[in-house]
């Protein structure tokens, strides 16, 4: 929900004119897409640019070696700034799990540098590390038991990774690492006149800002008198945006001056990297020589644009490179403004040079070189060393955690409108949705449910009985989220404000004050969720006996959690906010990160630990995984938003964050009806199920565009909810091993370059293949299927298909191709009903798809949909595995308790061959006949009723 | 009940093997057969007759397939098979209700959850039977008020069909009150609407003949404006003719004594050197200093003064003669005064007509039983706004601080075509800021007050009405309410 519309809707007319006009004036120069013009470039960011400018090959750094101090675990050495010797402390550490860390931190900093806390998951355990050898050119290191090597090179300073006679990865090869070390301000003319004085000069430089001011420069240089103890900055430069800095009407004032931290990785023999979100962009990263490097800044960015590396309202700072061999990822824990440079040298070469060079074997390897630049704290960086795409997951994973194990309910369909006026409207739509027969689990309200924006509370008038409301939904076993956004408005009448006042919890602006800033409800401070109290007491908030209205069935939204200030520079908070020791220049990319963590844990506290929770934020972390779902922010109802959303999602799966969607229908705009239709099944297949639309759309519940389009709609969800167990068993798993739920073709088929760049369709899990429609009036879809080993069965007519091809399928409008991946077993509960709730009890049906070898395997995850008990081991998990013409369910966790009513009610067998007859085997002993049914021309066996309950063991025979 | 209830519960998934007959069931079924029989009958008395099949139907045997109305029986004759309703399969008896969906159609499951495509009739004895989508049998929720559809989950369902029937029952009634009131009013209005119509149109009538006589006297003012200028053209003559020594320039008329054209100028002024030409249109022009038009007194205080004077124009001595006007003068003054009385009071009375004609071009209804909504204004305060409905006129929101905003200007009928004055359109209201402009959709219901009883504003900027009026009362309806209610 960005500024302006909202701004300009929701503000009666007559107090809104200065707004409008603001509006207008940005309206009438562009009436679509983002305004460029209020986000910066990296020529406009001052750090970025003056790190920009350095030439890879003049590093200034220099291990001494002599320094090194090699304990079991952890290896320190100091480098040493050549050009103005400042000393750096480099450790590494060897990390369980192929991880190597590398932190670089000035040796004696002036005051202390930020590091990211709370991120990691634990203090990541240590492996060995052993000296290999060294001489006065460099140290070699083994790491652990596989044959890698690193390699420290003293002049100048760099680290290569190696395996076997391999280099995986090089830091500082093209020499990019810079350490801007911190530094008294030198007497400048500025400060030596009184601060009066002073902030009027400020304001006529900040008329001519565009030059430095040679003056200053010149009497900073020529001051002997302020010298830092081990800095001697002869050479140094102050450049112009390292103590104060302008964008657009916005002052940076930066008390701490230059901080900025930059290292160069390079990846030999890569020519795919991927995440870094959140951009919307391919999901195969581009090279950024010719543009500006991809920025990481959480940022409310007014309909963005696609296609670019601009920030979007979420930042994880991992990327993971690839190719035929090997899959490694790098995990930059920086919390502040980030900016990534990629470069290659096989970038600008076609398909046909690449093969002239390979034919005429004058080829260079290919390889990929990246650049991270931060504004300040350190370099901590985890080089995840692979080798398969999964051992990536699992050690990035290990560091930050997995995908929150979300409540059952929340895999339904969602819906969501800025906004549902009153209960009524609640009511009619809830109503709506039975006399449509399509399922929904959760209905959501935006902002003007509160109380005039002053969240946990409730419009006196439209939602004058919130709980009455709460409990006809659960009657209908439904549920509702409700926003809570992270702005608090500033009225002494309110009691959230004046307690986050009187406890001091608010963010506090450089003076020492709360910082104000405009958001939804007129001008709102911003809690200091940096402070474990505030957390606690904001998660305390969410009690039941504190926030008035909430049931059981009620869960949260956190919007504008970048955090989004309308009046702020690029419309977020101000660099030079102050939390406690911190700028909030070090920490803004966590702020989203913190506000999910409190408020889910307020959800968890508030049932005394018991119910999992459903939180869903805007802005995010590396970590935020943990803490329920993310969803791309403002989109727009363009099929171009339709296909993005496929590669957003899948980048954000790759780093961690498997809970996503897009709004269903496209936010901004009023989509076409094939649109919204083809949107509907878009999302019937992404992790996260939400339709949402600005306030200023015409209604789209899904039963207002003619009969046949409910239809089509009602199909779609009809799908998402068969397919509820399986989708429920992914995220298990996602949250057992930090794999990627929706993933990219080359996560299961790492080998074929065919799939390295593919981004119109994807995988859920390993068995489920989509290729969503994403084509206005398309008449048919080219799907890449692969594996060449694989077959492919088509979900709604059980065609088989043949792996490693490119298949055309024709397509109408009620087509979503979908394939079930030949070997592999899926559960469906076929009975779909109005909410996931109302199919707890219902029975499976078994969809065996057969190999080529004929055999099968697959998964049941069955708990109670909502608590914590799980971890208490109160699950059924079972594998189902399909050979030599025996299906069996055993027990994958026999120290696991549950009982379910559910049990087999079909099996579905592709690619079978008809049986003389088929008998159930039950645990108690007892065979029994099954009837079945075999349908010769598409060889599809169904098993009549087996009838076993889904927790039992069981075999069936096919004889 | 209890007996009934018992046997239920001891089937497992599937099987359902229940033969003992239910009270409930055959009561179900007498219902369903007597519906369509006694729909013309009124509810008290289709009540009695229930109640005495009721009792006859103690003594006949037939076995009972759970979620069919009588109606579908016949398809579920207790035989050693089935066929699906389709006639796409045929399937052991034993599997109809086994909690597996065989048939295509669903109809091997009428009484279970097992098919995407079944329908589960509620009986709902005392109440509507109507059928549910059978995935909401065993859902946990009651849905059907005898609580058959609940059978086997932990819900406890009540049967609350006797009550919801009695409410019901009190609705209709209510309703029909409300229609019979509704439809009394309505007579009355239409019969309002009658008078009010000819009202108008006699109104009508009379504005047309006051136009009439309006134009008549209009005639007789220019005859009579004429007639005082051309009396006054010829005492301009007289005056010219007398004096005529003195002038060497001739104002040869006057016709508008307050100013002076260059038409006149043209024709009316000559050179006394060459009294035979006329003068070319730039130099009357110039004479008038450039306008097509001048203030008389202007004129001969400035330029003619300078003319005279002769130092831009060489025209020499000349002069124009200028008395005090002659009383022909005031007269033709006092005429074109009337004139144009006249002429705006025949405006005005125009201006009246066509808008009466605008109004009566309106669609009052077959009975111009709407008609009477024509000047009338509804309010309604909706939270922070009022909401104010002027039929066939506008719609309007006012806010708190008084700021009024149009929502739309009456535009049209808009409902179905079964009855196109239950939906009036207002549009072309205040534009919204992302295109396109306010409207309003008044929907009419029938009641017994003419009132405005709800807004609402689904997406933003277009408001819906709910509008109630006894006009709106349809006797159609009433039939239909009967038939349906119970």
């Amino acid at each position: 929900m960005p500024l302006l519309p909202r701004l300009a809707s929701y503000l009666h007319p007559e107090r809104m004119v200065p707004v409008l006009v603001l509006w207008l004036a940005v309206c009438l120069t562009e009436t679509w897409a983002v305004d460029r013009g209020n986000f910066k470039t990296c020529d406009q960011s001052a750090f970025c640019k003056r790190q920009r400018a350095l030439k890879p090959g003049e590093s200034p750094y220099r291990a001494l070696l002599e320094t090194m101090e090699l304990t079991n675990t952890r290896l320190t050495l100091q480098l040493i700034n050549d050009n103005n010797k400042v000393r750096l402390l480099l450790e590494l550490y060897r990390l369980q799990g192929n991880i190597t860390r590398v932190k670089i931190n000035e040796l004696k900093p002036l005051k202390p540098r930020y590091e990211v806390p709370d991120v990691l998951i634990r203090e990541p355990p240590t492996e060995p590390l052993s000296l290999l050898s060294q001489d006065e050119n460099g140290v070699v290191l083994s790491l652990g038991s596989e044959s890698q090597r690193v390699i420290i090179s003293a002049r100048p300073f760099r680290l290569d990774i190696m395996e076997g006679s391999d280099v995986l990865m090089s830091l500082n090869s093209r020499g990019l690492l810079t350490f801007e070390h911190l530094r008294m301000r030198k007497d400048t003319f500025s400060y030596k006149v009184t601060s009066t004085v002073a902030s009027v000069w400020d304001n006529i430089k900040r008329v001519f800002s565009s030059q430095a001011d040679p003056e200053a420069e010149k009497k900073e240089e020529a001051d002997p008198a302020n010298q830092a103890e081990t800095t001697k900055d002869e050479e140094e430069k102050v450049e112009d945006g390292m103590w104060e800095e302008t964008f657009k009407s916005h002052s940076d004032s930066k008390p701490n001056g230059p901080s900025a931290i930059s290292l160069d990785f390079s990846l030999p023999g890569v020519e795919h990297v991927y995440g870094i979100p959140e951009h919307a962009d391919t999901l195969r990263l581009k090279t950024t020589e010719n543009g500006d490097p991809y920025r990481l800044y959480n940022l409310d960015v007014f309909q963005y644009e696609l296609y670019n590396p601009m920030a979007l309202y979420g930042a994880v700072p991992v990327m993971l490179a690839h190719n035929t061999q090997r899959t490694t990822g790098i995990f930059w824990l920086n919390a502040a403004e980030t900016w990534v440079d990629i470069s290659s040298n096989t970038a600008g070469k076609t398909v046909f040079g690449k093969m002239l060079d390979y034919v005429q074997g004058s080829s260079e390897t290919p390889q990929t070189d990246v650049r991270w630049i931060s504004e300040s704290g350190i370099i901590d960086v985890f080089l995840m060393l692979g080798p398969t795409p999964k051992d990536v997951f699992s050690q990035y994973a290990s560091l930050t955690g997995t995908q929150s194990f979300p409540p059952l309910a929340s895999l339904g369909y969602h819906q969501c409108r800025w906004n549902y006026n009153d209960q009524e409207d609640v009511q009619s739509v809830d109503a709506g949705f039975d006399q449509h027969d399509i399922p929904y689990d959760f209905i959501w309200l935006d902002i003007e449910h509160t109380d005039g924006k002053r969240y946990f509370t409730w419009d006196p008038h439209k939602f004058a009985t919130p709980k009455e409301m709460l409990q006809g939904l659960m009657d209908k076993k439904r549920k509702l989220v409700a926003i809570v956004d992270p702005h608090i408005k500033v009225d002494s009448n309110y009691k959230i404000h004046n307690e986050i006042r009187s406890k001091g919890f608010y963010i506090k602006n450089k003076d020492g004050g709360d910082y104000e800033g405009w958001c939804w409800p007129g001008s709102a401070s911003y809690p200091d969720f940096f402070r474990a109290d505030m957390r606690a007491w904001w998660a305390s908030m969410f009690a039941y006996d504190q926030y008035e209205g909430s049931m059981e069935n009620m869960y949260t939204w956190n919007d504008m959690n970048e955090p989004s200030v309308f009046n702020g520079p690029e419309v977020t908070m101000h660099k030079d906010t102050v939390h406690g020791a911190w700028e909030h220049r070090d920490v803004h990319n966590l702020y989203g990160f913190y506000v999910q963590m409190a408020t889910a844990e307020g959800l968890i506290q508030r049932s005394g630990g018991v119910e999992r929770p459903f939180v869903l934020t805007r802005a995010f972390f590396a970590g935020s995984q943990r803490y329920g779902a993310v969803w791309t922010g403002d989109n727009a109802a363009e099929w171009d938003h339709l296909k993005i959303s496929i590669p957003m999602c899948l980048s954000l799966g790759l780093v961690g964050i498997s809970f996503c969607g897009a709004d269903v229908g496209g936010f901004f705009k009023s989509p076409s009806t094939e649109l919204l239709v083809r949107w509907y099944q878009m999302g019937a297949y992404q992790p996260f199920f939400r339709a949402h639309a600005h306030l200023d759309t015409p209604r789209r519940e899904p039963w207002l565009f003619g009969p046949e389009n409910t239809a089509l709609i009602r199909e779609a969800v009809r799908q998402r909810y068969t397919l509820l167990p399986y989708w429920y068993q992914q995220f298990y798993h996602a949250h057992r091993t930090g794999e990627p739920i929706m993933r990219p073709l080359w996560v299961e088929y790492p080998q074929d370059p065919a799939t390295f760049a593919v981004d119109d369709e994807f995988l859920i899990g390993r068995d489920l293949l989509v290729h969503p429609v994403t084509e206005e009036g398309a008449r048919g879809v080219t799907a890449y299927l692969p594996g060449k080993d694989e077959v492919w069965f088509d979900v709604h007519t059980f065609q088989k298909h043949n792996g490693a091809q490119n298949l055309y399928i024709p397509v109408t409008m009620s087509s979503i191709p979908v394939f079930q991946r030949g070997g592999s077993i899926i559960p469906r509960k076929v009975r779909v009903r109005r909410s996931s709730t109302c199919m707890e009890h219902d029975p499976y049906t078994l969809y065996v798809a057969l190999n080529l070898q004929r055999t099968a395997e697959g998964e049941l995850y069955i708990d109670d949909g909502h608590t914590f008990n799980y971890e208490k081991k109160e699950f059924i998990h079972r594998r189902l595995s399909f050979a030599k013409n025996i299906l069996s369910s055993v027990n994958l966790a026999p120290d696991a308790q549950f009982t379910t009513r559910s049990w087999i009610e079909r099996v579905v067998i592709l690619g079978a061959s008809k049986p003389s007859k088929v008998t159930l085997k039950t645990a108690d002993g007892q065979d029994s006949q099954l009837e079945f049914d075999f349908d010769a021309s598409m060889s599809v066996l169904t098993l009549r009723k087996p009838g076993m309950n889904a927790g039992a063991d069981w075999t069936v025979m096919l004889q | 009940m209890r007996h009934v209830t018992a046997c239920f519960r001891k089937r497992k998934h599937g099987e359902f093997k229940c033969l003992s007959r239910s009270f409930k069931q055959v009561l179900a079924g007498f219902y369903e057969t007597g519906r369509r029989e006694f729909t013309v009958l009124d509810s008290d008395m289709r009540f009695q007759v229930i109640v005495a099949a009721v009792f006859w139907s103690g003594f006949v045997e037939s076995r009972k397939v759970r979620g069919i109305s009588s109606s579908y029986k016949r398809f579920y004759k207790e035989r050693k098979s089935f066929l699906c309703i389709d006639g796409s399969k045929i399937i052991p008896f034993e599997q109809v209700n086994d909690d597996y969906c065989d048939c295509e159609d669903g109809s091997d499951e009428p009484g279970t959850s097992a098919c995407p495509r079944g329908r589960f009739y509620c009986t709902n004895l005392g109440f509507r039977p109507h059928y549910i989508p059978s995935s909401r049998v065993n859902d946990g929720i009651c849905d059907c008020c005898d609580a058959s559809d609940e059978y086997n989950s932990p819900a406890h369902c009540q049967n609350t069909c006797w009550n919801l029937g009695q409410k019901e029952r009190a609705y209709v009634e209510g309703q029909m009150r409300t229609l019979d009131e509704g439809l009394r009013l309505k007579q009355q209005l239409i019969e309002e609407g009658v008078l009010l119509w000819r009202e108008k149109q006699a109104q009508l009538r009379e504005l047309q003949q006051v136009a009439e006589d309006l134009q008549i006297k209009l005639e007789e003012h220019r005859r009579r404006k004429h007639e005082a200028e051309r009396l006054k053209e010829q005492t301009l003559k007289a005056l010219e003719a007398g004096d005529s020594g003195k002038g060497r320039i001739l104002m040869r008329s006057c016709c508008n004594p307050y100013s002076i054209t260059v038409d006149e100028v043209k024709t009316k002024v000559v050179l006394v050197h060459d009294e035979e030409r006329l003068l070319s249109e730039d130099e009357a022009l110039g004479l008038l200093g450039g306008g097509h038009q001048i203030d008389l007194t202007k004129f001969r205080r400035t330029l003619w003064d300078v003319l005279t004077r002769g130092d831009s124009v060489k025209v020499r001595s000349i002069s124009l003669h200028f008395q005090h006007p002659p009383r022909c003068f005031f007269a033709a003054e006092w005429e074109a005064t009337n004139l144009k009385k006249v002429e705006e009071a025949y405006e005005t009375v125009n201006m009246e007509i066509s808008d009466l004609r605008k109004k009566l071009a309106i669609d009052y209804g077959t009975d111009w039983e709407f008609l009477f909504l024509n000047s009338q204004c509804y309010k309604l305060k909706v939270y922070e706004y009022i909401y104010t409905l002027c039929p066939f006129n506008q719609v309007t929101q006012k806010n708190t601080a008084g700021t009024e905003v149009s929502l739309g200007t009456w535009g049209m009928w808009a409902g179905m075509p079964k009855n196109q004055y239950s939906q009036m359109v207002y549009e072309n209201g205040e534009p919204c800021w992302q295109g396109g402009s306010r409207t309003t959709t008044v929907t009419l219901t029938c009641g017994t007050e003419t009132a405005l009883r709800s807004v609402k504003e689904p997406s933003k900027c277009q408001y819906i009405m709910d509008f109630q009026t006894p006009v709106a009362c349809q006797p159609v309806l009433k039939q239909r309410g009967i038939h349906s209610e119970l």
